[in-house]
């Protein structure tokens, strides 16, 4: 077990390697002065170009501009950014919570209906349910999101005027960011209309986060399905029926465990997609997260802070890919052991 | 009273363009702690008789029969989870390969613990699990396995296939059924191994007085401890009576060719350097059974009257189904 996760680990350290030494290689890359792309200062003047210069070791050789480039990351010193010259580790970690947030709720979401579905729809009493629920699956993965989306928005938002239509909170309400996370900020904070805005918050949750795990939702209900359709055949199932276990019981004991350890691997896999859907999502929903952001700042030329954007979010897919893969390991005491040379 | 009664059991693969009967007509019964042999080639339908009898089939098979009584109840008259109850509790089964039936992913305490049964033992909470973790322990020591607590912490994969049959066995003593249903259980074991759990099954036969239903193909490991033994071709009974009797008299050609094919190693038979003995031809598939008795092409002496399916005939305890049986004069 330790020896898996040592060699997590050792993973973690070659990847984020990869992921810094291409975001430090943007540098180069981008367009633009050089000075500019690493500070984000448009107009350097000649006193402070010396300094900057000095600071940021451009003059010497790639290693040690490297390294230096690691030890401003560790200090939190990411610069600028170009177009409005606020700090970047500021900016981006402001936002961030936002988007986990969005991503987060997506996939719980997308869990709590994925696997009763997908387990319905792999039991071989109710044909016509699979049949159902494998052709709506259908119809929610091959729906592009920002259509989807926006019917969404058409039909609860603006007809029905059940939900509003975007943003995060209502303006009327003011609450004290302290973690960032609205819902978990509301619950700490002490105003005198804290249910209503807690009610308000899931409001403004509720359009993006479905829209969000339209996708998740469906891949999650097919690998359920197929996954639990094959375990229910297997040899082991069968001898837990015959000892007398009710189908809840070796569904409970059994059946589920097996059944979803390929969907933890699946949903592993499927986090970058699901990331990357959560930028659109902020984007048509003006949510303020970091997708937006970074959105933005691709339209705006902003070197800068799209080079701390794409560190983030790619640490982010990355620890969560190794996250599923130790959650994998704990479910499966086969991975422990055959996890040489895997990733 | 009979243990196990059942008439006229047929069993049905549906999923294909016509149905196909993969057991026609099978009449078997037994006496409590009685041995019964169930041999055939492989496809004969002998695991499907016991896959039936635990109702662990799918969907995909019917099964009937006329009768279906286990210890003194009509099990046909039943509802489904009251038939589930009584065949839960009372018969077991062991299969043929033991590490694909333990659930990989859990422990073996937590899979040996579940099959146990409900008891009602009052007292705290933890006594309880106390009592459960005794008894597990008492049935690994049971089935001999000596070093419980290691076993009860490894998962299957970190177990021989000898250990993981005799976990198979514990789980299925734990609710001390009556009839114990044996899948050809040794024929993933090593020879050694396989001598262990025969001996295993027979002392708990003679000790507890558990039924058992050994199905094989390998004579040798029957004959020996069988009281009777019943011989399957192409989903038929064709022959059942005491082991005694088959063996001195088999009244069925296929029973005798079965008899004959076994190798005798022997000083005798080494020395001559005969042929093995063995029928021609191949077993039929279920799909093209020829008409009449099913073993009719393959039959050293069939006759005209074979294109009519025998019917069971019963001389002195001894069934069969033959038009022109042997040894017959022998037994006048």
């Amino acid at each position: 077990m330790f020896n898996y996760l040592y060699r997590k680990t050792s993973l973690l350290l070659f990847i984020s390697f990869g992921i810094t030494a291409f975001a430090f290689s943007l540098y180069y890359l981008f367009p633009g002065d050089l000075l500019t792309n690493m500070t984000g200062i448009t107009n350097i003047t000649e006193e402070n170009y010396q300094f900057l210069a000095d600071k940021y070791k451009i003059n010497e050789s790639i290693i040690t501009q490297y390294l230096a480039f690691l030890e401003r990351l560790y200090q939190g010193d990411w610069g600028v950014s170009i177009n409005t010259g606020d700090s970047i580790y500021q900016l981006i970690f402001n936002l961030l919570p936002a988007t986990i947030e969005l991503a987060l709720y997506a996939l719980i979401y997308s869990f709590i209906v994925a696997i009763p579905f997908g387990v319905l729809s792999a039991s071989e009493s109710h044909p016509w349910l699979d049949k159902g629920i494998l052709s709506l699956s259908l119809i929610g993965f091959s729906m592009p999101i920002f259509w989807l989306a926006l019917i969404i928005t058409f039909i609860f938002s603006i007809s029905l005027g059940w939900f509003p239509t975007s943003g995060r909170l209502s303006l009327v309400y003011d609450i004290p960011p302290e973690t960032g996370f609205i819902l978990i900020d509301i619950l700490i904070s002490d105003v005198p209309y804290k249910a209503e805005a807690f009610s308000d918050a899931l409001e403004h949750l509720a359009i993006p986060t479905f829209v969000l795990a339209a996708y998740p939702t469906t891949v999650l209900i097919r690998s359920t399905r197929q996954s639990m359709k094959s375990v229910m055949q297997k040899s082991y199932i069968k001898a837990a029926r015959a000892k007398g276990l009710s189908t809840w019981q070796v569904l409970k004991r059994h059946g589920l465990r097996n059944g979803l350890l390929p969907v933890i691997q699946t949903l592993g896999i499927h986090f970058g997609t699901l990331i990357t859907l959560a930028m659109v999502t902020e984007v048509i929903f003006a949510w303020p997260g970091l997708g937006a952001l970074l959105v933005d700042a691709i339209h705006q030329r902003d070197f800068t802070t799209i080079q701390g954007g794409l560190l983030v979010i790619s640490a982010l897919v990355f620890l969560a890919t190794i996250l599923f893969d130790v959650l994998y390991m704990i479910f499966d005491p086969l991975a422990r052991i055959r996890g040489h040379g895997k990733i | 009273m009979r243990l196990l009664d059942i008439r006229n059991l047929n069993i049905e693969l549906l999923n294909l363009d016509q149905p196909v009967k993969a057991v026609e007509s099978v009449n078997f019964s037994m006496y409590p702690s009685e041995v019964s042999g169930l041999i055939g080639e492989s496809g004969s339908g002998k695991s499907l008789i016991a896959k039936a009898l635990v109702g662990v089939l799918n969907n995909r098979w019917q099964v009937t029969a006329d009768r279906f009584h286990f210890m003194g109840q009509d099990l046909n008259k039943m509802s489904m989870q009251k038939r589930k109850k009584i065949i839960s509790e009372n018969i077991a089964m062991i299969y043929q390969e033991p590490r694909r039936c333990l659930d990989p992913t859990s422990n073996i305490f937590s899979q040996l613990e579940e099959s146990l049964p409900e008891s009602y033992h009052s007292g705290w909470f933890n006594s309880k699990k106390k009592e459960r973790v005794r008894k597990c322990i008492a049935l690994l020591h049971k089935v001999g396995i000596k070093n419980h607590n290691e076993v009860f912490h490894s998962y299957p994969h970190m177990l021989s296939e000898g250990v993981c049959q005799k976990i198979m066995i514990a789980m299925a003593i734990a609710k001390q059924p009556k009839l114990l249903i044996a899948d050809e259980p040794t024929t993933a074991l090593e020879s050694s191994t396989s001598l262990q759990v025969i001996k295993l099954l027979r002392s708990l036969n003679q000790l507890k007085d558990m039924a058992v239903i050994f199905i094989t193909h390998n004579l040798n490991s029957i004959t020996s401890w069988a009281d009777t033994i019943n011989v399957m071709y192409c989903g038929q009974l064709i022959e059942s009576s005491s082991t005694k009797k088959i063996l001195t008299a088999p009244k069925h050609p296929y029973t005798k060719a079965l008899f004959d094919s076994e190798p005798d190693l022997s000083e005798q038979q080494n020395k001559n350097r005969t042929k093995l003995y063995a029928l021609k031809g191949t077993i039929p598939t279920l799909q093209h059974l020829p008409i009449g008795c099913r073993l009719g092409p393959r039959c050293p002496n069939a006759q005209k009257a074979c294109v009519i399916i025998p019917e069971p005939k019963k001389i002195k305890g001894q069934t069969f189904r033959c038009h022109y049986p042997l040894n017959i004069k022998e037994l006048k």
